[in-house]
C-alpha cells in the first residue's frame, strides 16, 4: 500500500507539473495495481472534478475548471443540446400578423417601415432571424412559411444597411405559448431577431 | 523506488503535487494567488470555419468554449476573420503571457 501511495503521489506531481504525455509514459513503467482492484469491487475508479460555472457576455453558462496548471471549459447544455441561458439576446420579436397577411410571405407597407425602423435605430454588429408559425397546417408547410418570412424579414434588414449572420425558418416546433388557444396560437406566430453583440 | 529518497526531489515534488489532487476545480489556481472563476474575462476566437469561441487567458489558463445561440447553434458573426481572436482576453492573471 505504501508503494501505491509512493506512486499515486509520483504521478500526481508529475502530471500536474507535466500533462498527459507524462502520465502515460509513467504508467508503463509503474503500472498503478490497485486500480485494477477497485474496479473490481465495482467503485468507481477516477478523480472527481466539481466544475464552476462562468457565465459568458450573452448570458449563457459554461462549465469551467482549474485542476492547478490546466484549465478546462465546455457549454452548458440540456439533454436537447439547448445552452443553459440566464438572458437571451433576443433583441426583436416581431408578431407575424403585423407583418404579414396569412399565410403570406410579403411583407406590409407598415410592417416594412417597422422593420427598417428597427434595424436603423439597433446597434448589433450582426443579426440572426428565425421564423416561426403556430401549428395550423402542415408541418413542412409551415418550415417553408416561416422560413420564407424570415427571409423576407432579412432582405429588409440588409436593406437597412444591417448584417445578417443566419436566417432559419422553424415552422412550428418552437412554440413560446400553447397552440389550443386563439391567444397562444397568436405568439407563436412570429419572427425573433437575435442580436449578435 | 530508491530514486526517491532524496529529500530535495521530495521537497520538489511536494510543491508540484499541492496543485495535482484538488477536488474544487471551481478557483483559479495559479502561482500569483487565486481567484474564482467566474470572473474571467472573456474574447472572440473565430475558427477556420468562421465561426465564434469565447477565448479567455487568465496568464497560467487558457479556455476555449463554444459561442452558442438560444437553440444551440453555432454563432458565426462574422465579426473578424477566421483564424483570428479579438477582445481583451489577456487581462485574467498576473503573470505575463509571452506566447
Amino acid at each position: 500500500m505504501k508503494t501505491g501511495m509512493v506512486t499515486r503521489f509520483l504521478l500526481n506531481a508529475v502530471r500536474g507539473a507535466l500533462g498527459g504525455l507524462a502520465i502515460a509514459a509513467i504508467a508503463t513503467v509503474a503500472p498503478n495495481v490497485s486500480l485494477a482492484a477497485q474496479k473490481d469491487q465495482g467503485k468507481v475508479v477516477g478523480e472527481r472534478y466539481i466544475p464552476g460555472i462562468w457565465v459568458d457576455p450573452d448570458g449563457c453558462e459554461h462549465w469551467v475548471m482549474d485542476d492547478g496548471l490546466e484549465g478546462y471549459m465546455t457549454p452548458r447544455v440540456n439533454r436537447q443540446g439547448i445552452p443553459v441561458c440566464h438572458r437571451v439576446n433576443l433583441c426583436g420579436v416581431m408578431n407575424s400578423d403585423t407583418l404579414f397577411a396569412t399565410d403570406s410571405a410579403r411583407l406590409s407597407a407598415t410592417g416594412r417601415n417597422k422593420l427598417i425602423d428597427f434595424f436603423k435605430k439597433s446597434q448589433a454588429f450582426s443579426y440572426i432571424i428565425a421564423g416561426h408559425t403556430d401549428s395550423r397546417a402542415s408541418g413542412e408547410y409551415n418550415l417553408d412559411l416561416s422560413l420564407r418570412r424570415a427571409n423576407a424579414v432579412a432582405r429588409i434588414a440588409k436593406k437597412a444597411g444591417a448584417r445578417i449572420t443566419d436566417v432559419r425558418g422553424y415552422g412550428e416546433r418552437m412554440p413560446v405559448a400553447p397552440n389550443t388557444t386563439a391567444a397562444g396560437m397568436q405568439k407563436n406566430r412570429r419572427v425573433e431577431i437575435m442580436c449578435i453583440r | 523506488m530508491t530514486f526517491i529518497k532524496s529529500g530535495a526531489t521530495i521537497a520538489a515534488l511536494a510543491l508540484l503535487a499541492s496543485f495535482g489532487n484538488i477536488a474544487d476545480k471551481t478557483v483559479d489556481r495559479q502561482f500569483g494567488g487565486s481567484k474564482p472563476l467566474t470572473q474571467l474575462k472573456a474574447g472572440i476566437w473565430v475558427d477556420p470555419d468562421g465561426c465564434d469561441h469565447w477565448i479567455i487567458d487568465d496568464g497560467a489558463e487558457g479556455y476555449l468554449s463554444d459561442r452558442l445561440d438560444k437553440y444551440g447553434k453555432p454563432v458565426c458573426s462574422g465579426i473578424a476573420p477566421p483564424t483570428m481572436a479579438i477582445g481583451d482576453f489577456k487581462k485574467g492573471g498576473d503573470i505575463p503571457d509571452f506566447l
